[in-house]
């Protein structure tokens, strides 16, 4: 792949869930080290995106590449490449973390050492050392979170999709993901990256992308949003309230207290 | 509460139909009248047999119906219970309503009674006409009463028998470890064998049969006290019959008492926390490596092996292939008759007499590798997202399959050895065909379980549709069926003084069968695998 080529590109995207629209004529690209920030209210087809970016789901129309790899028709190459956080990981309640991981690193075909190293180095950076003979059964939903991004950054990907990893995730270990998402960034690997958090957005992401009932309402940086809603010096909560046309939240509030 | 109950109780019975109470009582009413015909028609049968006791016969079957409906709605509510998903119980909305002990009690037991009140109906509508003809009625409104107290008493059970379990699972849980795995695999075997113990025609007529001639120590056993109130209100002891009666009743409300304490006590089951040590989660090299499996496939198979020993939901599936050939060799334990020798007849022939515990071997294979896509569930994301193609993933459910059924094998196998005097010949050539009927089944299964899968985790996943499980159940003894065929044929063409030999060629026929079926399985699998990995819309 040429360099300036980009790491992720979705081209008029559309997903069909029956007769419902999940994505409608949805296009972006992502550059090689860039880290871009899917927000949007609940089902705006943020996660959509992500699993057919991974190969989850089937485009209805349009096509996605990643690393120049048609999603649809290139799959297994892509799954080998790329590193996924689903929004609520469902991972193997049967398994300890450290067998669930174990497991991950087989299928990605990692040597004995490198997955043996790598595996103690996550479970200490993320506080699941002397848990990791413990069933996931017994997890807590940000110990389970913690398992599912280990599991993603196994195999040294070079896209990371990350949907709303944060969830549920202590203080220090969000730190550490995010550190670990910059410094991933600045060795090339690309990351797509939603969360409803939007300082969260704003620190780590290069770029923007605000969607809305499967369309894209609005992309850039934080500044250029800023500029687009005519709110300049606004928190990206405004920007983001503006952009998706929520009608003024007090409003709601008085009418639920009703 | 009781229709939320009751629609989570749908495992045996579809969902369209606990969700709709009328048309279980529909059903219950055009049961009544069928098995009233058969009533009439079973009543008409045995007058026309000469000396007849028909005052014993109408003894059996009446106090067999209360008996068999405490066992049946217990057993009912026991695999309801070993088949629900310990994980979806602790999230149950139920939990943590405001809903109290005795309602919930009250609720369930009363739903467990609803949706499998058309077997009663079966029992009550079937002894109508024989009571009405053996001038039994006054008996009969006694049975109908203690049927229904029975099917109670058997429901309220289980509500003991859930918050026993849920408090037993705590401790198992607290201690730890494998050989609590271990544990709870040997006692969902034992549970299922002592299961199909209480509904084995011996028994039942055995356990009668000491109740009518009087055994007094039986009369000591409440599970049979509302059997002993009708046999003596057939006798028309009116005193012993009321006391019985009053028992039954009694028992009844200690039950539901026990029932609401124990909720009150253990409400939920927790989710299970056992800690297995870390060192060696780690794997090296697989041992398997020699036989040619890769990593890759190596840990698929350890990832199935692990599910099934560890989920509840899963242990009943593979202790299956188990325990089918332990049910099906019941009859000849359990029969007094001569046994048939293989010691004189060619291996090929003697080897015969073991089919049928290929039988079980075979069915067990089938559902296992029916319900293998489905187990997935809302973990489907896990296989998608990974670098596997549809072809691996079918042989590594293909590979456990008939690596768990090949226990079962060996058993059957060992059975029908010591059973039958088989030489070591027959018994290889029992091993071989058996291993073919594995395959073929496995595959069939596979195939038909991905075409049907059902992901739900309700409170008892399914984990293949009831159209599937139709359908494969069909197709399972359709190649079960043409994998006899030629045996049979060749039997028959022997006992009209054709050649031994043919029973060789007929057997090689069966194997090129059953492998024929194993390989169009196989390949009819690898679409539908690749459909569910590439659109996973859990």
């Amino acid at each position: 792949m040429a360099l300036t080529e980009p790491a992720v590109e979705v081209t008029h995207l559309r997903k069909m869930y029956g007769y419902n629209v999940a994505l409608n004529d949805v296009s972006l690209s992502v550059s090689l080290g860039e880290v871009r920030g899917l927000l949007g209210p609940n089902g705006s087809g943020k996660s959509t995106l992500m699993k057919t970016l991974v190969g989850l789901l089937k485009p209805s129309a349009g096509f996605a590449r990643v690393l120049g790899l048609d999603v649809d028709r290139d799959s297994m190459m892509v799954k080998r490449a790329v590193g996924y956080v689903p929004e609520t990981p469902r991972l193997y309640e049967f398994l300890t973390a450290a067998e669930y991981l174990d497991f991950i690193a087989d299928v990605r075909g990692l040597g004995f050492q490198e997955k043996s190293q790598r595996i103690k180095r996550f479970l200490g950076a993320l506080d699941l050392e002397g848990k990791e003979g413990d069933m996931i059964s017994s997890y807590s939903q940000g110990m389970k979170q913690k398992v599912a991004i280990m599991a993603a950054l196994l195999h040294h990907p070079k896209i990371l999709l990350l949907d709303e990893p944060l969830n549920g995730l202590d203080p220090k270990s969000a730190r550490v993901v995010k550190e670990l998402i910059h410094e991933l960034s600045r060795e090339g690997v690309s990351t797509i990256f939603s969360t409803h958090v939007l300082e969260i957005a704003e620190a780590i992401c290069d770029r923007i992308t605000i969607l809305q009932h499967g369309i894209i309402l609005a992309e850039g940086t934080s500044q250029e949003l800023r500029e687009k809603a005519g709110l300049p010096g606004s928190g990206l909560e405004d920007v983001f309230l503006k952009l998706t046309g929520t009608r003024d939240v007090q409003d709601i509030v008085e009418a639920l207290l009703r | 509460m009781i229709s939320r109950l009751r629609s989570a109780r749908r495992s045996f019975v579809p969902r369209g139909l606990t969700s709709r109470p009328l048309l279980i009582a529909v059903i219950g009413v055009i049961l009544f009248v069928v098995s009233l015909l058969g009533g009439v028609a079973t009543e008409s049968f045995l007058k026309v047999i000469p000396n007849l006791d028909v005052q014993s016969l109408v003894a059996i079957i009446f106090g067999g119906i209360p008996l068999f409906f405490v066992g049946f709605y217990f057993t009912m509510g026991l695999l309801w219970e070993l088949n629900a998903s310990a994980e979806s119980e602790s999230a149950d909305s139920v939990n943590w309503l405001p809903i109290s002990p005795s309602e919930y009690v009250f609720a369930s037991s009363l739903s467990t009674e609803y949706t499998y009140s058309p077997g009663l109906m079966i029992g009550l509508g079937f002894s109508l006409p024989i009571a009405i003809f053996t001038n039994n009625l006054p008996a009969y409104s006694v049975l109908v009463f203690l049927a229904i107290i029975a099917s109670m008493t058997g429901s309220v059970g289980i509500e003991v028998l859930r918050s026993a379990l849920a408090r037993a699972s705590s401790s198992f849980n607290r201690v730890g470890g494998r050989p609590v795995i271990v544990l709870r695999i040997v006692a969902i075997m034992l549970i299922l064998v002592l299961t199909q113990l209480l509904f084995n025609g011996f028994i039942i007529s055995n356990v009668i049969g000491s109740l009518v001639s009087g055994a007094s120590s039986l009369s000591f056993v409440p599970i049979f006290w509302p059997t002993l109130a009708v046999t003596k209100a057939l006798e028309s002891d009116v005193v012993a019959s009321g006391l019985f009666v009053i028992l039954s009743l009694a028992l009844f409300g200690g039950l539901s008492g026990l029932a609401v304490f124990m909720k009150k006590r253990f409400w939920v089951l927790p989710s299970t926390s056992i800690h297995l040590s870390g060192k060696g989660a780690i794997t090296g090299p697989s041992r398997l490596g020699f036989l040619g499996m890769s990593q890759l496939s190596v840990a698929l198979l350890r990832r199935e092996l692990r599910s099934a020993t560890r989920r509840k939901e899963v242990i009943r599936l593979i202790v299956l292939p188990l325990i089918l050939p332990v049910m099906i060799g019941f009859p000849f334990f359990l029969t007094p008759a001569s046994r048939p020798s293989g010691a004189s007849s060619p291996p090929a022939v003697s080897a015969i007499l073991g089919a049928p515990f290929l039988l079980g071997v075979g069915l067990g294979a089938l559902v296992l590798a029916m319900t293998s896509m489905g187990q997935e569930g809302r973990t489907l994301w896990n296989l998608g997202a990974l670098p596997l193609s549809a072809g691996r993933i079918v042989r590594a459910k293909l590979l456990f399959t008939s690596l768990i059924t090949s226990i079962g094998l060996i058993a059957a196998a060992i059975v029908s050895s010591l059973l039958f005097s088989l030489s070591i010949y027959s018994s290889v050539l029992l091993l071989i065909i058996g291993f073919i009927v594995i395959l073929a089944e496995a595959s069939l299964g596979i195939a038909i379980g991905s075409r049907f899968p059902d992901f739900s985790e309700g409170p008892r996943p399914r984990f293949v549709t009831v159209t599937g499980s139709i359908i494969g159940t069909v197709l399972g003894f359709i190649t079960l069926g043409l994998m006899v065929a030629p045996v049979v044929v060749a039997i028959v063409l022997a006992s009209f003084g054709g050649s031994q030999a043919f029973v060789s060629v007929a057997i090689a026929a069966s194997g090129a069968v059953g492998l024929a079926v194993a390989f169009v399985g196989y390949r009819l699998s690898i679409g539908p695998v690749e459909k569910i990995l590439s659109d996973v819309s859990t």
